[in-house]
């Protein structure tokens, strides 16, 4: 039964909630406006109540607590009541905005920068929730709300998420399923990680990594070809191997503008994990971490032009050091060598040596000399620097240092993901 | 931000949302009232859905039939640009020339021509009566058309004089035959099947065995049970509502 405003509703907890205002509704049920405690929560109450099992569930999943601050996880639970039930979540902030809204151009990122922080937050959600056990099961555009402007990134739609090995009994979209939960398998966290790399390809990409030639030849896309396009007969639109489902012009714009203006490293990272190879072998897709490592090192050849001064990749490993904007080379032969990452120093790039999406760093110039670039430590403790003759010089948060070769960089406890990490200037 | 700016919408497929609406004499007053009610209310609805689904987008056709035939439009519309002008009841029940209609209609040279392709389209059918014509020839050519196979088909009985069997063999199953016996009723199914073929049908399918046309089914019947003078599937309609309280309904 649907709720009024005023209504309120029993939590297990013992108080109760009261209902202001619908907030939307979707195939499984409707999203109220409630005020807890004082407090505005938002209340999920299902059309239909779901099974005991999944009330159980919920119930787990309210004592378990949330794997990260990414997810929008159930609080509480309510009673049985009024022929169904729900549960209380935070409510998400009004300027994040659907992964669909994207996918339709409704919304855009501000910066290739926000882009990467996205797919990053994304991957480290998945990875905490594989982390404590469970995978996501129904994951798909819906689930995901991006705010444009830096990346940030909530989760959505928790109620599914169950341990490992066990069922929602809530199937996700099939374009957005592993070709064998497309078959009717079950879902687990290699699925879930097939679903990873689908919702990735389509964050950078804009348009789907199977849906190419083949897919737009189908004149009404039933069931059946669904499980075929999606599962026995998916195939990569840029597969190396099979050039039938190539991206369509006039169709599949966004990729066909894109693909060429991304580091080969995020390519060929795709190319493996859309293989037949990995399509028929779940368990050896790549894990959260490996997505971390691909997009950390993606975002080192993310530069900011010295010319235009728009975003542009570089690649070095093509071999390709002009900006896709302007078409201008860029010298990249300054960098920050840390491990085997080589961050390329332009006036304006930030520099992310973690994974929490926060710049430890930022490119400039010295005020009185634009040609001597500088790092300035945007961190909140010192770094510590020894120079080619042998001295050491403190950099204080907000200070700033030189890029000049074979300055070597101790972040000490300034990285919160990365303590002790080093680094060497190379120019 | 070059490159960002010029990104466009996903190429989205068309999932077109048939409505079958009988017109017939005895569907005037109230009922008919009721139905043009309804669909202007529903479509707003549609609208959003189709605006925030990167699926697909949904388009909406309707065909009127009483002693002919007649489509609102010649092709179908967004929700969003479909003027729903009210239809009137008078005349018999041609549901059979109506079946040979939508076949003809149920092609890429007719409907069905959206460049990205298409899913299947949802039809829903309302009917008070039973047809005045030769349906089962009709209906038997649009048995054969491919795109009515995998369409989702629910059909509306209003009333006890609606022809169930004939509903039935339209949708396929007795399950996706939802009588009413009010006006609100009426409205609110029309409302629920509109907006749940909607949803479910303009979504890629979820993975496993279950079709969207069986989720349709189910999603409707489970709306049903909390709808006063609704009632799915099998259960002989009426039977257990008082006569007075019937008429008064109707009144």
């Amino acid at each position: 039964m649907e709720l009024k405003p005023n209504d309120n509703v029993t939590l297990t907890i013992g108080t109760s909630a009261k209902v202001i205002k619908e907030l939307g509704r979707g195939g499984q049920g409707i999203v109220y406006l409630v005020e807890l405690a004082g407090q505005q929560m938002a209340l999920k109450w299902y059309h239909n109540p779901p099974s005991d099992a999944f009330y159980k569930n919920l119930e787990h999943n309210v004592n378990a607590k949330a794997p990260s601050d990414a997810f929008i996880w159930p609080e509480y639970l309510t009673e049985k009541q009024k022929g169904s039930y729900g549960y209380i979540m935070r409510l998400r902030p009004n300027d994040y905005f659907e992964f669909g809204n994207y996918l339709l151009a409704k919304k855009s990122f501000k910066s290739f920068d926000a882009m990467l922080a996205a797919a990053m937050k994304i991957c480290d959600g998945f990875m905490k929730l594989h982390l404590h056990g469970y995978s996501y099961q129904d994951l798909n555009d819906g689930n995901f709300f991006i705010r444009p402007t830096d990346g940030d990134v909530l989760i959505c739609d928790n109620d599914n998420v169950m341990p490992q090995g066990e069922m929602s009994g809530i199937m996700g979209k099939a374009r957005y399923m592993a070709p064998e939960i497309v078959a009717g398998g079950r879902p687990d966290k290699y699925s879930d990680r097939f679903s990873l790399s689908v919702i990735l390809f389509m964050l950078f990409f804009a348009n789907h990594p199977f849906e190419g030639a083949k897919v737009v030849a189908c004149p009404c896309m039933t069931e059946a070809f669904e499980k075929k396009f999606y599962g026995s007969e998916a195939l990569f639109i840029y597969d190396p191997t099979d050039k039938s489902n190539l991206p369509v012009r006039g169709v599949h714009q966004n990729v066909i503008r894109r693909w060429p203006a991304f580091p080969s490293l995020l390519k060929e990272t795709f190319i493996e994990e859309f293989s037949a190879d990995k399509l028929k072998n779940p368990n050896k897709r790549i894990i959260e971490q490996g997505w971390q490592k691909i997009i950390t090192q993606v975002r080192d050849e993310l530069v900011v032009c010295p010319h235009c001064h728009e975003e542009t990749f570089l690649d070095l490993k093509a071999g390709s050091h002009s900006c896709i904007n302007c078409g201008k080379d860029i010298d990249s032969t300054k960098q920050l060598k840390m491990n085997t990452r080589s961050m390329i120093l332009t006036p304006g790039t930030k520099l992310y040596i973690d994974n929490d999406n926060v710049p430890d760093g930022e490119v400039g110039v010295f005020p009185k000399d634009n040609k001597l670039m500088i790092i300035r430590n945007l961190t909140s403790a010192a770094w510590h620097v020894d120079t080619p003759s042998g001295k050491v010089k403190v950099v204080e948060p907000n200070d700033f240092m030189p890029v000049l070769n074979g300055l070597k960089i101790s972040f000490g406890s300034s990285i919160k993901g990365a303590p002790g990490a080093k680094g060497e200037i190379i120019a | 931000m070059g490159l960002l700016d010029e990104t466009v919408s996903v190429p989205r497929r068309t999932m077109t949302i048939f409505f079958l609406i009988d017109t017939s004499g005895s569907m005037e007053g109230n009922k008919i009232g009721a139905v043009n009610d309804a669909v202007v209310n529903v479509l707003p609805m549609i609208s959003e859905i189709s605006d925030t689904n990167p699926d697909a987008e949904i388009k909406v056709a309707a065909l009127e039939f009483s002693s002919g035939t007649t489509w609102l439009y010649d092709e179908p519309k967004l929700a969003s640009d479909f003027v729903w002008q009210d239809v009137v009841a008078g005349g018999l029940t041609s549901l059979g020339q109506a079946c040979q209609d939508l076949s003809a209609k149920l092609s890429r040279s007719g409907f069905m021509k959206s460049a990205s392709g298409s899913f299947a389209p949802a039809i829903i059918l309302l009917s008070d009566g039973g047809p005045t014509d030769d349906y089962q020839s009709g209906l038997r050519k649009l048995k054969d058309n491919n795109w009515f196979k995998a369409a989702i088909k629910i059909a509306i009985a209003i009333g006890d004089d609606a022809d169930k069997d004939v509903l039935k063999d339209f949708t396929g199953s007795s399950e996706a035959v939802i009588t009413v016996h009010n006006i609100e009723a009426l409205k609110q199914i029309i409302r629920v099947v509109a907006v749940t073929s909607s949803q479910i049908g303009s979504k890629s399918s979820t993975a496993g065995d279950t079709t969207k046309q069986d989720q349709v089914i189910k999603d409707v019947q489970d709306a049903t049970k909390n709808i006063d003078g609704a009632e799915g599937g099998d259960s002989t309609s009426a039977n257990n509502v008082d006569s007075s309280q019937y008429i008064d309904d109707w009144g």
